[in-house]
């Protein structure tokens, strides 16, 4: 049976010693954001996840979410319960605004609890994630009047949120898009469509929920660019502010579906339902641009959360099952076999996941400190600069962290053997449970698009800056360091590589968009690896200062995780440079009948 | 013949006065009359006024100031002796018809035996002018028809009487292409002859037809504009240009001259929206707005049009026409297209395209006449038959009758054909006859079109090639994207520069046929390789540059710049390091790196400290020149005309200047082989720079700028990089320095700019808005 610990050691690390976190906390409205505040944060955090989320985590996936007649579900045994406790204890407006109720803490603060809760129980993120996502959208666009009406709601987590994009006939092309909306007289607007795939789109846990609808105005331009945002609650509320007479809008039949079970996936259908706009008419890819982009960073946190799990189930497994002698001779006499940790392929499996898991924590923590510094640094400059990071690094983690996040809680299986294909050892469960994070708020494909079609040639290439400049002036300075030689060496290499092969698409992507489009998965991976290279050889660097002091364990296994890195998964960047180079010939010049 | 040496122009409006600074920049002495106004005490008011206006007008009517001391200024009543010395006398006041057969009878008792005299008259047939005047007159007389402004204008249609000695067509024509550089194009007698009879009917349709169809005036402008090859105003912005109000007089006169049937009757309607615009003083750039207006209210400039239901201005939005962006496929792809935009092209192009071909050989002899009209006298890019070909003539044909719409005979004589063919590598066009005509260039003019149609490449990839020009003469063309140049056009000089010795070439000339020479580097390029810090790239790139125009200067044969239009930046540099330019009059130089916060790296700063030290007009010693080239660079000076080239010392005095754009690869190609006689590479200079001293003096400059508010903090950055540069770095004045070690500062400068956000913030800014960012 799986356990969860939250990695706590591991968070304050990336939070304080690798980046600077005084810088954060010197941001404006983040004053009593002290270290002795988040270190407390965050041990709270991971009470709740390890004692409240994870006990009901292999339960809430046997039971499933039940669908009523009548429109009702509800949530397996328990999560009422446990999203009670979560709520009133304010986590869901962690890093909201004080003025709606929130606790106004950083989002790289947020973004830590978030890997704790999927680490914990990822269905159960799903609902708070996406009362996040909403209040976001309706923060950054909505009028006066629903931000007063709906954000202290959603913070203090009486009322939940939801996305509804998808229809039957549009997924990724949002542009095929049918619901409409028509105007009332009152300046509401009459909503009727039919969506699907909608998580959290009905449940119990909350007395109101509040739908974020994509509909087409009846003068809309046709294509995305005639598509607009509203609000629409289940129940429209009252004038004192609770939820009154129920609105048009109905749960009408659950998905069943491969993982993440306890999370609620509906098809919903709108008829006149009641609305508001959200933003301008026509402008509502743009709001969702924003909920997107933020949520993508969520969903890549989803992989990570996951990964975590995976590893200290793996982990824990490998040192306990006892099966045959290490290939150099038996190392535990007094037991009937040797645990299976000796074996240096269970060995190179659990490195590779902890490599990868703690690489990619620092990589959210980086992105995460941008989103703050983003919102907050006093400077323009200083904004601008961590809004193109964001941009240029949000398709990267989102597809990286996911694709690592099901290859790792695979790899976590496999450590368990054919133990692992048992459910009630809890591992398969996050095999399943990591699938769909690939998958939703734009598939990993289409992230590798994003990267290459959209983040890498904007501005003629000004948000790669932001990446490309202080890892280039990081390696410049510490080349001739000799203790950090091993690191900086390959990830000098790997760094060449990525600036060779994005001068190659832009270049070939410019002429031919195939090209570009062709390479853009293997490049999208190339980057995440040389970034976590880079992360990598900053964290040494930081744990080389620690030599014989305290803590000393953690820091030697940082040095030593990160040789790891280096040395067996960074050169993978060799390879996918070459298919990179290759071109789109393959796969473009074969017929398509001979598929 | 009548060899033109003086010339006298009388009315001093916006056409004479511009016609009369155009004599001056082709260098000769003119004399510019107008009257004298009733009650005037300075009787040349109007001729005085008109020269200053000519040194304040933007764009500049005059290539260089100084060249409005060639004209004379007079008026009627005291000076028309004056134009006794005057080889062409040019008539161009208002056009009424009694004024000016009045003041022909004037003329005619003071001018000189076999002088010319001829009217810029747009609208009133030579019949008429020349109705019962001596035969010594008509003998001598002709109109010649200038387009605004015409300096730029290339197009001078010339009408000649029945009467008129074919002498006098010869020297006017002879004159006004090799002198004026003029695209001279023979005219009947007809109205508005070639391009006004075409471009107004033109305009007639596009502005009815954008009403009829709904267009909004951004719309039609942007299927007029490029998918038809023609300038970006389109319609609505040539009318405000132009002057709306001019418009009813331009119909009125069409419609007191033109034949009983004619199209343009049809088509014309009087607009009482247009009509209202000018009665309320909407009449373009020059009254309170036209179909566009800059509201400045808010403090900003905001690019607003009129909306043409209302008549209300609102902020100017892009087409998001769909048939635009499948105009790029071609134009057939524009009128096939399905929306407003492709339908009103199709009404637009088959009323005009069928108008033009009815017209030859009533209006012309020639299609490439026509063509040749509307290319240089509403630059249109392609001519009415060049479109055809590009509709194909035969498919035009169908769909016009499909229409029910009338075939022009010639186009049902082309049938299947197109207008211009290519036959055995020779260039023929469609005659009225039903035959095709090589078409022939006059002596002295070569194109490096007909030389690529006929002859094979000697080298070349995507950015540049090689052409024989015959004569052991190579071309080297840049055809890159505005000809910026990159790593592939240096592999293609690199090839040259062995090419030709091993070949028994014996000179090269750089030269294109590019709206611009060079643009420079290929900045989006090099802000991308920044962005990714491939500084290591970059710094190769860099120094591959320096080395190739090095090559180039110091090949074993004469290397000649043939630029025309912008040779920017690596642009002006290349030339820079030419053993001699031959520069089309209309170009324009500059080292303009600090605009977007760089220096010249590839050899600019060098060429141009040895300009300035070699020139014997100037003192001597280090810092002069070194203060010369501070200011020129600094300031990133562009030279207005080849003539300004050479006050900033970009053309040398023994570099040479074609008036005419289509004799300039000729008369480079006659330089190259001048020089290659008995041609040695030049001899590796010493440079004596003044060092610390005397970079003090230029950074404090810029201090003192930047304390009045005139630097901006980047300027300053970028300054003192190129103070650098230019002073030597730590040289001392006693000791000289190589090209190198002046080459090395110049790497070293670019390279520290290019990590700065500040220059970044520059290149970024000028790919994106095409403008400088003040930093």
């Amino acid at each position: 049976m799986a356990s969860y610990s939250a990695p706590l050691r591991d968070m304050r690390f990336v939070y304080h010693e690798l980046f600077d976190s005084s810088d954060i906390s010197a941001l404006p409205g983040f004053e009593e954001a002290t270290p002795d505040l988040i270190d407390a944060v965050l041990e709270e955090a991971a009470k709740v996840c390890e004692n409240e989320l994870f006990p009901i985590n292999r339960s809430g996936d046997e039971e499933g979410c039940r669908y009523h007649q009548g429109g009702e579900v509800t949530t397996p045994s328990g999560f009422r319960e446990c999203y009670r406790a979560y709520a009133e204890a304010g986590w869901i407006g962690l890093s909201s605004d004080p003025q709606y109720g929130g606790q106004g803490l950083p989002a790289a603060i947020s973004t830590l609890l978030e890997e704790m809760v999927c680490s914990s129980n990822i269905a159960f993120g799903t609902y708070v994630g996406l009362s996040r996502g909403a209040y976001r959208a309706i923060a950054a666009f909505g009028n006066d009047t629903l931000k007063t009406r709906y954000l202290p709601k959603l913070t203090s987590g009486e009322w939940s949120g939801t996305m509804c994009l998808t229809e039957p006939q549009c997924g990724t092309d949002l542009g095929l898009l049918r619901t409409r909306a028509e105007p009332n007289a009152d300046g509401s607007y009459r909503v009727t469509g039919n969506k699907i795939f909608i998580s959290a789109g009905e449940h119990d846990l909350t007395e109101n929920i509040i739908h974020l609808v994509l509909a087409r105005l009846p003068d809309a331009p046709a294509g995305v660019r005639g598509i607009s945002l509203f609000l629409v609650p289940k129940f429209l509320p009252n004038p004192d502010g609770d939820p009154g007479e129920r609105n048009g809008v109905l749960c009408t039949a659950l998905e069943n579906k491969m993982g993440i079970k306890a999370s609620a996936t509906c098809a919903m259908s709108f008829d006149q339902a009641t609305g508001w706009l959200i933003g301008s008419a026509h402008k509502g890819m743009q709001a969702m641009f924003v909920m997107m982009n933020d949520a993508r960073l969520g969903v890549g946190v989803q992989g990570l959360g996951l990964s975590e799990s995976a590893y200290q189930a793996a982990v824990e497994y490998a040192r306990e099952r006892l099966q045959g002698r290490s290939v150099t001779g038996t190392k535990h006499p007094d037991k009937p076999a040797d645990p299976i940790l000796v074996h240096p392929d269970i060995r190179r499996t659990l490195l590779t996941m902890r490599a990868l898991t703690e690489g990619n924590r620092a990589m959210a923590t980086w992105i995460a400190r941008h989103l703050d510094l983003r919102e907050r640094a006093e400077d323009e400059t200083t904004r601008a600069s961590a809004n193109d990071f964001v941009q240029l690094m949000t398709p990267i983690a989102k597809a990286f962290f996911t694709d690592y996040g099901f290859d790792i809680t695979n790899m976590g299986l496999q450590v368990y053997g054919g133990h692992g294909y048992i459910r009630e050892n809890g591992v398969e469960q996050y095999v399943r449970d990591s699938r769909i994070a690939q998958i939703y708020e734009g598939a990993n494909g289409v992230q590798a698009l994003d990267l290459v079609g959209r983040k890498v040639p904007a501005h003629t290439g000004r948000y790669l800056r932001q990446f490309f400049h202080p890892v280039q002036s990081w390696i410049e300075s510490h080349a001739f360091t000799p203790a950090l030689q091993p690191f900086v060496m390959p990830l000098a290499k790997a760094f060449g590589r990525l600036q060779l092969a994005t001068g190659h698409i832009a270049q070939v992507g410019l002429k031919n968009p195939n090209e570009a489009a062709a390479a853009s998965s293997e490049y999208l991976r190339l980057f995440g690896l040389v970034a976590l290279g880079y992360l990598w050889a900053r964290m040494v660097e930081v744990a080389l200062t620690h030599e014989n002091g305290a803590d000393q364990g953690f820091y030697d296994a940082k040095v030593a995780t990160a040789r790891h890195y280096m040395e067996r998964i960074l050169p993978q960047t060799g390879s996918l440079f070459a298919a990179i180079m290759a071109g789109a010939s393959t796969m473009m010049d074969f017929p398509d009948e001979a598929f | 013949m009548t060899d033109i040496r003086k010339v006298g122009v009388i009315g001093a409006g916006v056409m004479g006065a511009g016609i009369a600074a155009h004599m001056a920049n082709a260098g000769l002495p003119v004399v510019l009359l107008d009257v004298v106004p009733d009650g005037a005490n300075a009787r040349n008011v109007l001729s005085d006024t008109a020269v200053a206006r000519l040194l304040k007008t933007n764009p500049a009517p005059l290539m260089h100031k100084r060249n409005a001391r060639r004209i004379v200024t007079g008026n009627i009543e005291d000076d028309l002796n004056q134009l006794g010395e005057c080889d062409w006398i040019i008539e161009a006041i208002i056009e009424n018809l009694d004024a000016k057969r009045d003041l022909y009878a004037r003329i005619e008792t003071e001018r000189k035996t076999d002088s010319i005299v001829s009217s810029n008259t747009s609208t009133i047939p030579l019949e008429k002018l020349t109705e019962d005047l001596p035969e010594r007159f008509c003998k001598d007389f002709a109109i010649t028809h200038f387009f605004n402004p015409p300096r730029y204008m290339r197009l001078l249609e010339i009408v000649a009487g029945p009467q008129t000695r074919p002498d006098v067509l010869q020297s006017l024509h002879s004159f006004a292409d090799q002198t004026l550089g003029k695209s001279v194009v023979t005219c009947k007698d007809t109205p508005g002859f070639i391009a006004n009879r075409i471009g107004i009917l033109w305009m007639e349709s596009a502005v009815r037809f954008a009403f009829e169809d709904g267009l909004t005036v951004e719309e039609a402008d942007a299927v007029i504009g490029r998918p038809m090859g023609i300038p970006k105003t389109g319609v609505f912005g040539l009318m405000d240009l132009v002057g709306i109000d001019l418009q009813p007089h331009v119909a009125a006169s069409m419609l007191a001259t033109l034949p009983e049937k004619d199209l343009y009757r049809d088509l014309h309607q009087p607009s009482t929206f247009i009509n209202q615009m000018i009665e309320t003083g909407f009449t373009g750039r020059k009254g309170k707005g036209g179909f566009y207006r800059l509201n400045t209210e808010s403090g900003k400039r905001v690019k607003e049009s009129i909306d043409l239901e209302t008549g209300e201005y609102h902020p100017s939005t892009p087409s998001q026409l769909e048939s635009v962006a499948a105009g790029r496929q071609g134009l057939r792809a524009l009128v096939n297209h399905p929306d407003k935009g492709g339908r009103y092209a199709w009404r637009v192009l088959s009323h005009t395209l069928s108008y033009a071909a009815s017209l030859v050989p009533e209006i012309a002899d020639t299609i490439q006449d026509v063509d040749e009209a509307m290319r240089a006298g509403y630059a249109w890019k392609w001519g009415p038959f060049e479109l055809l070909d590009q509709l194909g003539p035969a498919w035009f044909s169908n769909r016009l009758q499909q229409e029910g719409m009338p075939v022009p005979k010639l186009v049902t004589a082309v049938g299947e054909g197109n207008f211009y063919r290519n036959q055995d590598s020779t260039l023929e066009s469609f005659g009225h006859s039903g035959r095709y005509n090589t078409i022939s260039r006059a002596e002295g003019v070569l194109l490096l079109s007909d030389i690529k149609r006929e002859g094979d490449r000697i080298a070349g990839n995507s950015a540049a090639s090689a052409w024989d020009l015959g004569d052991q003469v190579l071309c080297l063309e840049f055809h890159t994207k505005m000809n910026s140049l990159d790593a592939e056009v240096f592999k293609v000089i690199g090839e040259v520069i062995t090419l030709i010795p091993a070949k028994g070439f014996q000179a090269l000339v750089i030269y294109n046929e590019g709206n611009n020479f060079s643009v420079g580097v290929n900045l989006g390029q090099a802000l991308f390789a920044a962005n990714l810090a491939g500084w290591s790239e970059i710094g190769k790139s860099v120094k591959q540059g320096q080395d190739i125009y090095q090559a180039l200067k110091y090949a074993p044969f004469p290397v000649v710049g043939a630029p025309s239009g912008m040779a920017l930046g690596g642009g002006c540099e290349v030339l820079l390091h030419c053993d001699a330019i031959q520069a089309h009059a209309e170009t324009y130089l500059g080292l303009v790196e600090v605009g977007v916060g760089l220096v010249p790296a590839w050899g600019g700063c060098k060429e141009m400290l040895l300009r300035w030290m070699n020139n014997p007009k100037h003192p001597q010693g280090p810092m002069a020149a070194v203060g010369k080239v501070f200011e020129a660079i600094g300031m990133a000076n562009v030279s207005r005309s080849a003539e300004e080239a050479r006050d900033l010392l970009f053309l040398r005095p023994t570099d040479n200047i074609s008036m005419n754009r289509d004799r300039l690869l000729a008369d480079a190609k006659a330089m190259a082989r001048r020089l290659a006689v008995d041609y040695s590479p030049p001899t590796p200079p010493e440079i004596r720079l003044p060092g610390p001293s005397g970079r003090a003096a230029m950074t404090m400059a810029v201090r003192d700028l930047c304390k009045a508010g005139k630097a901006t903090s980047h300027d300053q950055v970028v300054t003192s990089q190129l103070a650098y540069v230019l002073s030597g770095g730590e040289a001392d004045p006693t000791v000289p320095v190589n090209e190198a070690d002046v080459l090395r500062l110049e790497r070293n400068a670019i390279m520290a700019l290019l990590k700065t956000p500040g220059t970044l913030a520059r290149m970024e800014h000028m790919l994106e808005s095409g403008k400088p960012l003040r930093n």
